[in-house]
């Protein structure tokens, strides 16, 4: 890099930058892992120019000045090869000779990456480590005064239920008149959230849908999946395991009419029908799978040429109230399985939730409402959705809880939360204080992105390039050169391994608590915290 | 038999004694000598329990009526406790040794934590029982024999210890076991007999009975129904084939939770439902097995390319005449010196005349290694060494012939270009010599003599047809127009612009001045005021020192343009520059600014550019401004009529070299026959507007040759764009190089940016050794790569000194 270049405005350092790529030359063994396997090129082969002025103890005879050339690995600065921390480097490396390392201050880089007028857009997470699921402490510990439980050896009926229950007399006077009774499914309480195929590598997706297949008919853990929107691959529509997705569809529709081809075919019916609204990521923002992406396999399962964006609004374009939404929409997708499948609506966390949630009280076809909280991940959204917007879950949740006690409704319509669950790798207990705070259940994304396939995303802005379909992994990619990164079965097995050690992990937390036969949705005094003004606002406990 | 006991009531006046009150009687018992207690209780916890008083002497405890919870809990080694009926929850808790034998059925938590003893229960039990069971090797385990079923629960964390179940006369026949027994298993064994709904299989597991455990349990069986008095069952216990054994498992088996492999589950579960390939096996065909992270051949991400020659040297792409200074440089390198000088020529007449004299040297200032601090490749000195150019050889005459009007380097240019391509080209001008400005005005001082001469006699031994001091009208071009297949008009600018000022009859053009300065016909006073600071302006200032003049003022209006060489020479000479000044009169006393100032001088040139004379040009060709006006390929809107140089816009003499040899290219193209521009070479694509940057072309004028328009029109014939400077590795070249000795020291810091110096850098740095250098015919050559070794590092493009490798995407899959 020539020393006296002109600089322009965006010309910056390697200090500049949020990753700094720390090379040992003495380790480097100049075997080219680290630049082939660099997902943005940040990093290159450099030749360096050194020069040693070599002069004798005493002066006695004549210094001399020697320029000798070596070569090196060079970390580029212009901000459209910044380094993005992903430690694929480290990774590959056979001499532990390359790491990125978290530049010590805050980053310039942030002040660049708008080229041309375009804002920076990401993909993965917030970036906000830690928060407040994770201060939540679960504070009764039960011993003498209910009968603990052990977690290890006695029986739990971890599971919920998705749909709409009825209040007793309705639901005995439903019966007796043979009228309708609204379809509730008993799942797991842990679902793994909307992630479409598309925005998740072809392994990755094949491998989660393996792993819940597993999970339900070999150890018989309910467990279900959200397709996301982005429709779903044929075979699956036409199989017994269809039962354990379930379908989401959004304002881009995409797939749907592929899976309206497939009803008449189906074996069984889905689990349930999510109408996503929103998402937490990128609240008031709709998705975006750029043309490039969609190849042939992802053009079959959507339904659209090849080579073509597909965009989705971010709204449902024939809807401008909830009271329309609800009307439309849930009832469109309840009648096109007569009714059998449980149709519920997702909206990212805001402070207008309570006013879908009062809708849906009153429309028995909703089967229940789930919240994206702000900590959402996402495949692609610009910084400003992901760092600025939306609401934090918690008090979303507890709002939503508290307003169905107050109507009486608690027991008949569920709440799904979402969000960050486990954003700090603390899932069985973000997952436990969302229950007792009031969700039915909870959606996980990028955790199980993380311990099924080994996305890199730490809450420090490291890779977040799941948008441009570089997953250094294969999760994000449609890219066979990165996606067979992946193995499908493999992540299938720790789908299931995550699972098992999350059963383990919330038994722990409800054993001492008594509960064995129902979750405990709701049962805020379970829960503490440090923080005063949290306490009050959540009204859970303050313990110091 | 009863009168053997000592009887203890367990309660006293119709009240029952609380359980702490007959614990004292027992004890107290005990510690008075006796062995043999009856009890009848009335529900009293613990009894039987604890009774180490009586050291090792035998004590039996009889239990009438109701035993109450944990029956024998804490139970010693010389304790024999018989429950004559059925007994409460916990009995044997904590059991250290005592034989317990109840009659009848035992309620929950039976031998909970027992850990030596034995307990001998003749019905069925509660829930829970032999949990946390645990065996001490210094003690036999303890045993829990029951006649019945167990209830659920059963074994839970049992640690240790032999439980058997006889399932006779079972409360729940189907499953004497219970519901999810044995959970948290980790030793002991479970002998039982019946049906079982399962045990925890992640804790324990069923094993064949091998002899010895047989005949332990039958030799053991027969005290148990002697104990509970069912002898009479030993022979239906004793059939082999309906005892089943489980025991725990080790701690290193309990992590081989026996489920299906997931490859089993994606063959016989996953594919069986969903068909061949899975979820997606109808929808593609693409292989999708799992790859390395570092793949070769075609998963690699990136392919290095060769790219030679791909892109022009910036030195190439700078200069006006399309000269590849960087491949002399190579020829130079190679010892070629002869082909290096003789190269030229190909490009240009005055190789050493402009290259090494008169040109700023465009390549120069675009040369790479300045980026890095380096001195530009010194290009001059192989135009100076270009005077020993030979004249090239010359093809036959094709009988097409061109006449081009006038001598200066654009019509020379053209006439050479036309006359090395096999068509006759015959010269018209009114000057005396050839050249024009170059022998006419530019001052000696600049070029020397010998060396102008030397070239001008190498053109005319190739331009053989001259005329001199034709003087040109309308008509002749009609003339010339029949006689010759083409006209080429290059008639430069030579009509001097002045300014229509008061006194401008007192003015001296700086054409007339430097043309007399040649010939030493003029005689500058002391004070010299240079109207317009150009490099022609320059050359006047520095011809006007020559010839005496001592103050020398150069003015503009603007920030002085001159630079290079003419402004150097002129500032060596004192002369002074100033701007902005505007003229508003000339006078005796010198030159007035509209400020007031007078400049005083005795001689005033004015230097603001020449015009063509355009007079003679019929109406058929269009002008614009002043200026002929050419489309792309320099033809006037006659057809057979070509306007190149000053006349079309004014520029640097390279500038009008290369219009020139663009020109006779076009020409050249239109007599074989082609459409110019338009059948281009194989492999050069046509001019496309977007390769250009709209802020530099006016869209409107795009016809127009424009200073711009060269580098467009550059585009056009040769469509490689220059090379990223970023490329090139100058670290291999030295910095502190301050002036170069000679070409070939020139050479060897050339980076040949673009073009392969064969150094075989990137042989040594691919660590795959993936590159190899393969010979092609000659001296050709070609680098390869081996794609199945190849990773795609890019490491020979970052290490190649000359930017040649280029790293590119590998071909898409799946689109």
């Amino acid at each position: 890099m020539p020393s006296n270049r002109p600089i322009t405005p965006s010309s910056l350092s390697v200090k500049d930058l949020p990753w700094q790529i720390h090379w040992n030359k003495d380790k480097c063994t100049l075997c080219g892992s680290c630049t082939a396997v660099c997902p943005v090129n940040a990093i290159e082969l450099g030749v360096f120019r050194k020069r040693i002025v070599e002069t004798e103890l005493g002066i006695n005879s004549s210094s001399s000045s020697v320029f000798k050339v070596y070569h090196g690995v060079r970390q580029k600065t212009d901000p459209a090869y910044s380094c993005i921390g992903c430690a694929m480097c480290s990774q590959v490396c056979p001499n532990d000779a390359i790491s990125p390392i978290k530049s010590d201050e805050a980053g310039k880089l942030a002040f660049h990456i708008n080229r041309g007028g375009q804002p920076r857009r990401r993909g993965g997470r917030r970036n906000v480590p830690g928060g407040l699921l994770d201060q939540i402490k679960f504070i009764r510990i039960s011993m003498l005064t209910d009968p603990a439980l052990d977690a290890g050896r006695h029986e739990f009926e971890l599971r919920t239920l998705l749909g709409r229950v009825l209040p007793p007399e309705e639901s005995i006077a439903h019966f007796k008149s043979n009228g309708w009774i609204p379809p509730v499914r008993e799942i797991y309480p842990l679902i793994i959230g909307s992630m479409s195929f598309g925005a998740l590598s072809p392994p990755m997706w094949e491998g989660l849908q393996m792993g819940v297949a597993y999970l339900n008919e070999e150890i018989n853990m309910p467990v279900r999946m959200c397709t996301g929107e982005g429709g779903c691959p044929p075979r699956l529509l036409r199989s017994r395991f269809l039962q354990y997705v379930i379908l989401q569809i959004a304002s881009g529709y995409f797939g749907w009419d592929e899976i309206i081809h497939a009803i008449p075919k189906m074996k069984v019916d889905p689990c349930a029908i999510e109408i996503k609204y929103g998402q937490g990521a990128k609240p008031g923002d709709g998705g975006l799978l750029m043309w490039n992406k969609v190849n042939k396999l992802i053009a079959a399962i959507r339904g659209v040429p090849t080579g073509v964006s597909l965009p989705s609004p971010p709204t449902h374009q024939t809807q401008y109230s909830i009271e329309e939404s609800v009307a439309k929409m849930i009832q469109s997708m309840s009648m096109a399985w007569g009714f059998r499948v449980p149709v519920y609506p997702k909206i990212s966390a805001t402070s207008t939730a309570l006013a879908v949630l009062n809708n849906l009280t009153r429309n028995s076809y909703a089967a229940g409402l789930a919240i994206d909280g702000e900590d959402g991940g996402t495949g692609a959204a610009y910084d400003i959705s992901m760092n600025s917007m939306g609401h934090p879950i918690a008090t979303n949740i507890r709002d939503s809880y508290l307003n169905l006690v107050a109507l009486g409704k608690q027991n008949e319509i569920p709440l799904f939360a979402g969000g960050g669950v486990g954003k700090s790798g603390n899932l069985a207990a973000n997952a436990a204080a969302l229950i007792m705070l009031g969700a039915s259940g909870v959606q996980i994304g990028k955790y199980i992105m993380q311990a099924a396939a080994g996305c890199l995303g730490s809450e420090t802005d490291r890779c977040n390039i799941c948008n441009i379909g570089l997953c250094p992994k294969g999760i994000t990619s449609q890219d066979p050169r990165i996606y067979r990164r992946l193995n499908a079965e493999e992540v299938a097995q720790r789908v299931v391994d995550v699972y098992l050690s999350f059963d383990t992990e919330l038994k722990k937390i409800v054993a001492p608590l008594g509960r064995s036969t129902s979750l405990p949705i709701g049962m805020s005094d379970a829960l503490g915290i440090n923080d005063f003004n949290v306490s009050e606002r959540l009204n859970i406990k303050y313990v110091v | 038999m009863d009168s053997e006991f000592y009887t203890i009531a367990g309660q006293e006046n119709g009240n029952r004694l609380e359980s702490r009150i007959l614990e004292e009687k027992i004890q107290q018992a005990v510690e008075a000598g006796h062995r043999a207690l009856k009890i009848e209780a009335l529900g009293q916890h613990g009894i039987g329990g604890r009774l180490w008083k009586a050291g090792d002497d035998p004590v039996h405890v009889r239990i009438e009526g109701n035993a109450g919870q944990r029956t024998g809990s804490l139970g010693y080694p010389n304790t024999f406790i018989e429950v004559m009926g059925p007994v409460s929850d916990d009995v044997g808790w904590l059991n250290a040794g005592a034989e317990i034998v109840v009659h009848g059925n035992a309620g929950n938590g039976l031998a909970n934590a027992m850990a030596q003893g034995k307990v001998y229960v003749a019905g069925n039990t509660g829930s829970r029982g032999m949990t946390m069971t645990k065996s001490n090797p210094r003690f036999a385990p303890p045993e829990v024999w029951v006649l019945g079923s167990v209830g659920d629960y059963f074994g839970e964390f049992m640690a240790g210890g032999i439980s058997v179940i006889c399932g006779v006369n079972a409360q729940n026949p189907d499953d004497v076991l219970g519901y999810r027994p044995l959970v948290g298993m980790v030793g002991g064994k479970v002998f039982f007999r019946g049906p079982h709904g399962g045990f925890s299989q992640t804790d324990a597991k069923l094993i064949p009975i091998s002899d010895e455990d047989w005949q332990w349990l039958t030799e053991n069986l027969a005290v148990y129904l002697d104990r509970i008095q069912r002898s009479d069952l030993l022979e239906i216990l004793t059939v082999r084939e309906e005892w089943q054994l489980i025991t725990a498992r080790a701690p290193h088996e309990k992590g081989l939770v026996q489920r299906r492999s997931m490859t089993s589950f994606y063959k016989k579960v996953w594919e069986k439902e969903l068909g061949l390939g899975g979820l997606i096996g109808d929808l593609t065909n693409l292989d999708r097995s799992p790859i390395p992270l570092i793949p070769t051949g075609e998963m690699r991400r990136f392919v290095p390319v060769w790219a030679n020659r791909k892109y022009k040297a910036p030195c190439e792409a700078a200069c006006p005449s399309g000269i590849p200074v960087h491949d002399r440089w190579r020829l130079i390198r190679e010892g070629r010196v002869d082909e290096a000088v003789d190269l030229a020529l190909a490009y240009t007449p005055f190789p050493a005349t402009i290259c090494g004299y008169l040109c700023p040297n465009p390549c120069m200032q675009a040369c790479t290694r300045q980026i890095n601090e380096m001195i530009p490749v010194d290009t001059s000195q192989i135009g100076k060494a270009s005077i020993k150019a030979g004249v090239p050889e010359l093809p036959e005459l094709s009988g097409k012939r061109i006449a081009v009007i006038g001598s200066g380097p654009a019509g020379l240019s053209i006439a050479w270009q036309l006359r090395l391509k096999g068509h006759e080209a015959v010269i018209y001008d009114r000057s005396k010599i050839l050249g024009g400005k170059i022998s006419s005005l530019i001052p000696e001082s600049r070029i020397p003599k010998e060396v102008l001469t030397s070239e001008l006699e190498r053109i005319r031994k190739v331009i053989s047809h001259v005329n001199l001091q034709q003087g040109l009208e309308k008509e002749d071009l009609e003339c010339l127009k029949n006689d010759f297949d083409f006209i080429v008009l290059a008639t430069g600018a030579q009509k001097p612009r002045t300014l229509p000022l008061p006194g401008k009859e007192l003015l001296m053009t700086a054409n007339d001045f430097l043309g007399a300065a040649r010939t030493d016909d003029v005689r500058p006073g002391n004070r010299v005021v240079v109207i317009g600071a150009g490099n022609v302006g320059c050359d006047v200032a520095t011809e006007a020192h020559r010839l005496g003049a001592k103050e020398l003022t150069l003015i503009d209006v603007q920030k002085p343009t001159a630079f290079g060489k003419e402004r150097d020479e002129a500032e060596a000479v004192g002369a002074v520059f100033r701007w902005p000044c505007f003229t508003k009169e000339i006078t005796k006393q010198g030159v007035v600014l509209d400020s007031g100032e007078v400049l005083a001088a005795d001689t005033v040139v004015i230097s603001i550019g020449d015009v063509p004379d355009l007079d003679f040009l019929p109406e058929s060709i269009k002008t614009d401004r002043g200026f002929v006006r050419v489309s792309e390929i320099f033809q006037t809107s006659d057809p057979h009529i070509f306007a190149v140089g000053d006349m079309v816009r004014p520029g640097l003499l390279t500038d009008a070299i290369g219009a020139g040899r663009k020109t006779a290219t076009a020409i050249c193209e239109i007599i074989d026959g082609k459409r110019p521009l338009m059948d281009l070479p194989a492999g050069r694509s046509r001019f496309d507007p977007k390769n250009v940057d709209p802020k530099n072309v006016d869209p409107d004028n795009i016809d127009l040759a424009t200073s711009e328009y060269y580098g467009i029109h550059e585009n056009v014939w040769d469509t490689r764009e220059a090379i990223d400077k970023a490329r090139v590795s100058l670290e291999y070249f030295d910095p502190r190089i301050t002036e170069f000795e000679d070409p070939e020291q020139c050479g060897s810091q050339c980076a040949s940016c673009g073009s392969c110096r064969d150094c075989g850098i990137c042989v040594s740095i691919c660590p795959q050794a993936a590159i190899s250098r393969e010979p092609k015919s000659g001296v050709d050559y070609e680098y390869v790569v081996n794609a199945d070794k190849c990773i795609g590092c890019g490491f020979c493009a970052g290490a190649c000194p000359c930017g040649v490798w280029e790293l590119v995407a590998n071909e898409p899959i799946g689109l």
